[in-house]
């Protein structure tokens, strides 16, 4: 009777030493998952900031602005554009030298 | 002996004690444990809320999941606002230790005087002073890499628009608070916010999140907004008209470009404009979105309307001839006149040389009931069923109250008043077969379902008056543009300026352009405004029609429409032998 309670005690102490272990490792691993969770948020707002710089980059007044004086570009016109047209027939067009 | 117990069975050891003796003590002890239970039970059960809330607050802690702010994007997916970190720098002034060196450092950082900075600190009652609200990440880093005591940041969201002033208008501006103040931020302000979440949770020591308590609510971010605005073309309108307004000294500008199939708005601008980044002394002209909350006396854009009423009614052919001489008419009393006096001409030819004379001659064979019924249909008075703060219904008062000499000049324009927004949504009854249709800022690729006003033949007649009107020995020549055919009315009209419209030196003008591209089958409409030019020429055929030209020509060219005119070419292809 001694030998089984002594073994049960046993069992309860190495028990409660577990659960004690346990629970510190799960409040460290979920300390840790919060910490990513947040280092994820951070990297998504600073992916979409670079998304805006990007976008703030390529606006259509600094890329017409840099098209002008950097790279000596001039606005197209219908005068300068030569139209052709696309469709199912456009190899046999071209096959029979129809440019429109 | 029965008096008092026995601890020992030697009689040598035997004391005298007396048994209350010990069942006072037993009393004691059972007493203390009652004691001790009742506490329990007390703690446990009775005040156990109270403990339960005591404890919850030294280590339970509530966060709030902001929300992020939805994104506005033009109709092909480009950002014109988006919520990006920027945190806001905050001391408290007590705490706060620096050397001279690292003031200044910090003040560079911050944009702002040193002097300022130090003020800022300088008063050490204070337990909270915000040094600067929403900088730039980059900068706030910099702060945080310098490791000043007493010196914190709270994360904040901030708006940014990429596209700056061009679509300042349409898209408007947040406060620091994150709420919309103006246009579609402001309209659209529920859909975007979102919802924030929280959640409950247990930190430990270190004030790290150890657990969850209960249901986290995750936070619903705000939903995305697609507008019907291609910021290529918002671009190139806005900077047409500013150039226009620059070049004709003009006090303002305004032009809308409409997608002549569904209504959708492609581009909204005004001049003055503002960087929505930088609002500091910002003024009321700069903010007021001048095509949707400015009226005035539509003038010759109204014609073709009157026009179209006595073709849909069958009253006049195109080909009908109106007598104009001798350039005036007297109605009532009054007298309208003619700028130059034409004598006979036809219907179309009215439209083409403006003339106030034979519309209202027209006008004149027609039920003033009918005309109202007609510009209501058209928009005209009624407020435009568009999603944007403050705009403006303009005025048209009830047929029953019109004197004849008023139905006469309302046949041309004055005595009625609209927005250029209105008047370029007014033209989808002659762009889209007679049917008016509903305008839209928000990206909507499928056909509009018009209401209509006109027949399709009528419709057709009447664009064709307008290409006349944009032609050679019509008003506003300079509308056209190379490649593709166009037709619009010009209108010129003078400002108020007290009671009348001015003596001959003074007098103000507002000009403007209404029309549309390809005038066979209308892709775009577009409308054009510039308030007081003053550089000299002032009608609409020559200050408007320039920047309807050009933004037609950009437009089409971006929404990849062939040219339906004849071009002569001139690409160099002549090639060169190449040499070995």
């Amino acid at each position: 009777m001694i030998r089984l309670n002594l073994v049960l005690l046993l069992a309860v102490m190495a028990s409660a030493v577990y659960l004690v272990s346990v629970q510190y490792e799960s409040r460290r691993v979920f300390t840790e998952l919060d910490r990513a969770r947040s280092e994820s948020r951070r990297l998504e707002a600073e992916y979409e900031r670079l998304q805006v710089e990007k976008r703030g980059q390529a606006t259509p007044a600094r890329v017409e602005k840099l098209a002008r004086e950097k790279l000596q570009m001039r606005q197209a016109s219908p005068a300068i554009t030569h139209y052709v047209t696309y469709s199912g027939s456009a190899g046999a067009d071209a096959a029979k030298g129809e440019t429109p | 002996m029965s008096r008092s117990i026995q601890y020992t069975s030697s009689p040598l050891l035997a004391s005298r004690t007396p048994v209350w003796r010990s069942k006072f003590v037993v009393g004691a002890i059972a007493l203390a444990f009652f004691g001790l239970a009742a506490r329990a039970a007390y703690i446990q059960v009775v005040a156990n809320d109270f403990f339960q809330r005591q404890g919850e607050v030294r280590f339970a802690r509530t966060l709030d999941l902001p929300a992020n702010r939805g994104r506005i994007l033009d109709r092909n997916g480009l950002i014109l606002a988006s919520s990006v970190p920027a945190p806001s720098i905050w001391a408290i002034p007590e705490d706060v230790d620096m050397d001279k060196a690292q003031m200044q450092r910090l003040a560079k950082l911050l944009e702002m005087p040193t002097a300022d900075l130090a003020k800022k600190l300088d008063d050490e009652d204070k337990t909270f002073v915000w040094i600067k609200r929403q900088v730039d990440a980059d900068v706030a880093k910099q702060i945080a890499e310098l490791n000043l005591k007493g010196i914190y940041q709270r994360k904040e969201y901030k708006r940014k628009y990429p596209e700056g002033e061009a679509a300042a208008h349409i898209v408007g501006f947040t406060n620091v608070e994150d709420n919309g103040q103006e246009g579609v931020e402001l309209m659209f302000n529920k859909t975007l916010l979102g919802r924030p979440g929280m959640r409950h949770v247990i930190k430990d020591r270190l004030g790290r999140a150890v657990e969850d308590v209960g249901e986290v609510i995750p936070p619903v971010d705000g939903q995305d907004l697609q507008l019907s605005i291609d910021s290529k073309i918002q671009f190139f309108a806005y900077q047409k008209l500013r150039d226009a307004v620059l070049v004709n000294r003009a006090h303002a500008g305004s032009v809308v470009v409409l997608d002549a199939i569904t209504g959708e708005v492609l581009a909204l601008a005004n001049y003055p404009s503002y960087v929505p980044d930088k609002r500091k002394n910002l003024t009321g002209e700069q903010l007021r979105n001048r095509a949707l909350t400015d009226t005035f006396e539509p003038g010759s854009v109204m014609k073709p309307f009157t026009v179209g009423l006595a073709l849909n009614k069958g009253r006049v052919k195109p080909s009908t001839v109106i007598d104009t001489a001798p350039g005036s008419v007297t109605i009532g009393g009054a007298t309208i006149h003619d700028s130059h006096a034409h004598g006979a001409l036809t219907v179309e030819q009215v439209i083409q040389v403006s003339s106030n004379v034979g519309t209202a001659k027209i006008a004149m064979q027609m039920p003033a009931s009918d005309m109202w019924e007609t510009f209501s249909q058209a928009g005209f008075g009624q407020k435009p069923q568009i999603e944007f703060p403050g705009v403006v219904s303009g005025r048209l008062r009830p047929a029953k109250t019109w004197r004849p000499i008023e139905q006469a000049t309302i046949s041309y324009g004055y005595g009625l008043s609209a927005s250029l927004f209105q008047m370029a949504r007014s033209y989808t009854v002659f762009s889209h077969d007679g049917q008016i249709i509903p305008a839209t800022l928000l990206k909507n690729s499928t056909p509009a379902q018009g209401v209509s006003v006109f027949s399709p033949a009528t419709a057709a007649e009447v664009r064709h008056m307008l290409q006349m009107a944009a032609g050679p020995g019509g008003t506003g020549p300079k509308a056209q543009t190379i490649g593709y055919s166009v037709g619009g009315k010009s209108g010129t009209a003078y400002k108020q300026v007290g009671k009348g419209y001015g003596s001959d030196g003074n007098r103000k003008y507002r000009s403007w352009f209404v029309g549309m591209a390809p005038i066979d089958s209308p892709r775009v409409i577009v409308a054009v405004m510039l308030d007081e030019p003053s550089a000299g020429k002032y009608f609409g055929g020559e200050v408007a029609a320039p920047v309807f030209s050009e933004t037609v020509q950009q437009t089409l060219r971006m929404l990849g429409v062939q040219p339906d005119m004849a071009v002569r070419p001139q690409i160099v292809a002549t090639a060169v032998e190449e040499s070995f």
